[in-house]
């Protein structure tokens, strides 16, 4: 949360995520270098900076296949939640990794053309039309253009800037990146591999992610959010008041398609927007912290009264009218605009 | 020119107007669409790459804050159905694309005589 914008907003969490993050790095790249060159079928590489190329590339795609992974563990098991925190400097890093790599095949085998090397890069090898010798290099140079891309829109003004769906939407080039990755290596080094051990680490890698997030629909599907049943006067049955743990909230589909948090606090309940201003975390995953909503990803916080956070911050959410019929709790699905006051309804004894 | 030296002068003309807009927005723009900005000018630098890179995007969005033509409404509707289709879609590219990696490999399961593929491309001014 902020009111003011900062280069980082780093905290006791956020070091020692990046210090994890960065000695996972270098130990990657040590082991290696030094350790795996006959295991992994490297031990006669052409000089340094091809080894070195091949280690940061070898880093960028686990690093890239880890991100990818935390999203949809995070959906199959809560406890991977935690790591989706500050996942954005993870793909500052990778980003990092990657472009590393990058310079180091772009200077040794394009640094000694008599052409520039950007454009030596993109004409010597043309041959589109077949499988065998594709100009695998062409899907490096996409995935590359999309780490950067979400390395560089990352800080928080761009959330803001863009708002959290057109981020998300700007974000969903990481699945670009992933595919065009796994092209650059299947049509690039896996050809000339002679030791399977790396073509099994990395075809594994690939469809575990892949097969990870097959998963995670298969789970939404099965164990998502109900759809309210809408009633005569178009409010939405939500549940029980009993259904919901004490300081915590059932979500429930709008006809619109928007979600509604049901929250229960100290014998009333409360009704907001399920999707957070910062990044539209789920909220209603999220539990009552000190009477304030606490969204499970980044730890952002709004009053249940009004959906607001509060001061100095300023970020606010949408909150829903709610009624108790027959036993039931009822929404109106139509939202308020975010910021507005509505009081809590008592639960009857 | 060639398709080569037409992407790399294309690249650079992008930067370069890029750069132009990032100037403009980060002296004058931000201030007047950010309120959280104003007064705050260390992170700025931060967001050059970003703006040299989706430029486009963010002259629409500056306009689309100045005209009042956006919406703060819909800051509250993720986009959580597309999800399905990106997974299965990656799934079928991952798939396909390993296994056509695999079905081209020349010295995979046996050591074949490496074959020549292609003529050499023209050579490069």
């Amino acid at each position: 949360m902020s009111v003011k914008y900062i280069p980082v907003q780093w905290n006791n969490n956020k070091y020692y995520y990046d210090a994890f993050m960065l000695a996972g790095v270098v130990g990657f790249l040590w082991f290696f270098l030094h350790v795996s060159p006959e295991v992994l079928s490297h031990e006669r590489p052409i000089n340094p900076q091809v080894h070195n190329a091949r280690a940061f590339g070898a880093c960028a795609f686990l690093m890239l296949s880890i991100i990818l992974a935390i999203g949809p563990l995070a959906r199959l098991d809560r406890r991977f939640m935690a790591l989706l925190y500050n996942r954005r400097h993870f793909g500052v890093m990778t980003a990092c990794v990657a472009m590393t790599h990058a310079g180091y095949i772009l200077n040794w085998y394009w640094a000694f053309s008599s052409s520039n090397k950007y454009e030596a890069l993109l004409f010597s090898n043309t041959s589109f039309g077949q499988f065998a010798g594709f100009p695998f290099e062409i899907f490096g140079i996409v995935a590359l253009i999309c780490l950067l891309v979400l390395a560089a829109t990352s800080h928080d003004f761009w959330l803001r800037f863009l708002g959290a769906p057109l981020w998300k939407r700007v974000h969903y080039l990481i699945y670009i990146a992933y595919i065009s990755v796994v092209a650059h290596v299947s049509l690039g080094i896996l050809q000339d591999q002679q030791n399977h051990v790396f073509t099994a680490i990395f075809l594994v890698s690939a469809i575990v992610v892949a097969g990870l997030h097959v998963l995670a629909v298969l789970h939404e599907r099965k164990a998502g959010d109900p759809a309210g049943a809408v009633n005569t006067e178009g409010w939405v049955t939500v549940c029980k008041p009993d259904d919901i743990v004490e300081a915590r909230a059932r979500i429930a589909v709008l006809p619109n398609g928007d979600r509604v948090a049901v929250f229960r606090l100290e014998g009333k309940l409360s009704a907001i927007s399920n999707a957070c201003s910062h990044q539209n975390g789920p909220l209603g995953e999220g539990k009552v912290i000190r009477c304030l909503v606490t969204c499970p990803w980044h730890g952002y916080q709004y009053r249940l009264t009004d959906g607001q956070s509060p001061a100095p911050f300023t970020e606010k959410i949408p909150t829903y009218r709610l009624a108790i019929q027959d036993g039931v709790i009822m929404v109106d699905p139509d939202a308020n605009p975010p910021g507005t006051y509505v009081e809590p309804v008592e639960i009857p004894s | 020119m060639n398709s080569a030296e037409l992407l790399f002068a294309i690249t650079q003309y992008w930067l370069i107007i890029g750069g132009v807009v990032a100037a403009l927005f980060l002296v004058v723009g931000i201030d007047r669409i950010d309120e959280d900005a104003r007064g705050a000018y260390v992170f700025r630098p931060l967001l050059i790459p970003g703006i040299l890179l989706i430029w486009p995007i963010v002259l629409w969005r500056w306009w689309s804050l100045e005209s009042g033509s956006y919406d703060p409404e819909s800051r509250y509707k993720p986009v959580r159905a597309a999800h399905k289709v990106i997974a299965l879609g990656m799934f079928i590219a991952v798939v396909g694309i390993t296994s056509i990696g695999l079905s081209v490999r020349q010295q995979w399961p046996a050591d074949y005589v490496p074959q020549k593929l292609s003529e050499p491309v023209e050579a490069s001014e």
